[in-house]
């Protein structure tokens, strides 16, 4: 499977605040968490044992999906700091 | 990221003398292909002229880094300081107008006189500035893109192509449904693959678009274009498709917006154009500040120039052109319906079983039946008339 090695072919520069801040309490009563399906770089999981979803902002390619498909408001939504974040190459 | 094929624009000649022929591209495109894609068939339209294998070329294939990183380097050699690695935080304002912008540093207040907003899709200053308001998400696509690396040689001989020359490829049917497409553009030793899929369809279908992606690679002739391609990058990003409605303003106080940040991006289905619209007007918003500074005028009546020059050139032309088009690229039964209906239709054409062949206007209406209702044929066939044909 291609998907497999999708997401081990970029690099990044991380910094060590999160630029995308996820108000749990407002994830805790979404009914389609779109998030977790639709986001490209898989960034969002829903954790059945905590109740709460499990947000890795490392590896996001900085899109603004989540951003639009969040209906709630729960994402405090920004790119990462100058010079941080994904490094496309060619693309 | 860019898909992509930036068509050629004459606006480019405008700021560079022999702009392509110094500027860092892959292919030229002569080809462009458009595959209709069912699950086990697939019906293809190729277009290829020799007038596009001249220069000035019709459409070019780039990378943006390659080709930004020297487009750059002409804006600084023509005098401007380029800041790399400061995001613009917040607009800087001076009462109700703009005075120029905030990066995230100390000391990161720069001020200017008239601000011109190039933020991208997501166009946060043009939020900020009150140009626009929210967005939605069925006026947004997300593409997703892989990058393979292929010998040239198997790039020409797969595409049937020579020297520099370029094809592009788009699939429809491909996305399982939900409103969007698949694409393939060659560039000189890799291949562009992707996806664009609207946001409100992507979100409704609870699909991941990486496992759409990785279905799309699976399609017969995406597969055997692929075949020993080796996966160079991933990248994703979101296209603003709500067409001309979703313009927003654009001048205010001290302020110019321009391409994507603009919503000045638009598909017909046929046509996918960007590059060429948000060159333009940064072309054109350049020529609005030129003139301000003239006059020391940076009133939002003195840039709105900036949209008069805009409405007179093909950027807002096409977009108008091409309004209605939003509602046909929404029609659900044109990713999934029709190419499937177009693949019962040809493979019926073409299958010898012993049985009497039948005229295509029967196979037509059978494949049709059960399938599209004839208020819908009719309400999509004006649709479509409307937004490419009259």
């Amino acid at each position: 499977m291609v998907v497999d090695d999708l997401f081990e072919f970029n690099s990044f520069r991380v910094h060590h605040e999160p630029h995308i801040r996820v108000n749990q309490d407002i994830c805790s009563g979404c009914t389609h968490r779109a998030c977790t399906f639709a986001c490209p770089a898989h960034c969002y999981k829903w954790s059945e044992e905590r109740k709460k979803i499990d947000f890795a902002y490392e590896p996001c390619l900085e899109c603004g999906t989540c951003l639009l498909i969040c209906d709630r408001g729960a994402l405090d939504w920004n790119y990462p700091v100058g010079g941080f974040g994904v490094r496309f190459r060619l693309t | 990221m860019f898909g992509g094929m930036m068509p050629f624009s004459p606006v480019a000649e405008e700021i560079i003398p022999d702009f392509w022929e110094k500027a860092p591209w892959e292919r030229h495109v002569v080809k462009r292909v458009l595959h209709m894609v069912a699950e086990q068939s697939s019906t293809a339209m190729e277009f290829e002229s020799d007038s596009f294998d001249s220069p000035p070329y019709n459409g070019y294939t780039l990378f943006r880094p390659i080709f930004d990183r020297w487009l750059s380097h002409e804006a600084q050699k023509a005098g401007a300081t380029l800041l790399c690695s400061c995001l613009v935080t917040n607009l800087l304002w001076k009462g109700k107008k703009i005075a120029g912008v905030t990066v995230g540093r100390k000391k990161g207040n720069v001020r200017a006189k008239v601000v011109v907003a190039c933020d991208g899709v997501l166009s946060f200053l043009a939020k900020e500035a009150g140009l626009r308001t929210d967005f939605i998400p069925s006026q947004m696509a997300l593409g997703v893109k892989a990058l393979f690396g292929l010998q040239e040689a198997l790039i020409n001989e797969r595409f049937n192509l020579a020297r520099t020359q370029g094809a592009t490829c788009e699939f429809l049917g491909c996305t399982d449904g939900i409103r969007g497409g698949g694409f393939i553009y060659t560039q000189a030793e890799t291949l562009s693959v992707g996806m664009v899929l609207h946001l409100d369809a992507l979100k409704k279908s609870g699909k991941e678009p990486y496992l759409l992606f990785e279905e799309f690679i699976g399609f017969t002739p995406v597969r055997r274009y692929l075949k020993g391609a080796r996966l160079v990058e991933y990248s994703a990003h979101l296209l603003p498709e709500g067409g001309y409605g979703m313009v927003p303003k654009l001048f205010t106080d001290g302020m110019l917006v321009a391409g994507d940040a603009a919503a000045l991006c638009y598909t017909n289905g046929l046509n996918q154009e960007g590059m060429n619209l948000a060159l333009a007007s940064g072309f054109m918003a350049a020529e609005t500040v030129i003139d301000a500074f003239k006059r020391g005028n940076f009133s939002s009546k003195q840039l709105s120039q900036y949209e008069d020059r805009l409405k007179e050139s093909f950027v807002l032309k096409d977009m108008k052109t091409f309004k209605k088009a939003v509602s046909l690229m929404h029609t659900e039964r044109l990713f999934s319906a029709y190419p499937q209906l177009i693949n019962r239709i040809m493979e019926e054409i073409y299958r010898s079983d012993g049985k009497p062949r039948r005229k295509i206007g029967k196979i037509g209406w059978d494949a049709i039946k059960g399938h599209v209702s004839k208020g819908d044929l009719i309400a999509d066939l004006l649709k479509g008339g409307r937004s490419l044909i009259w």
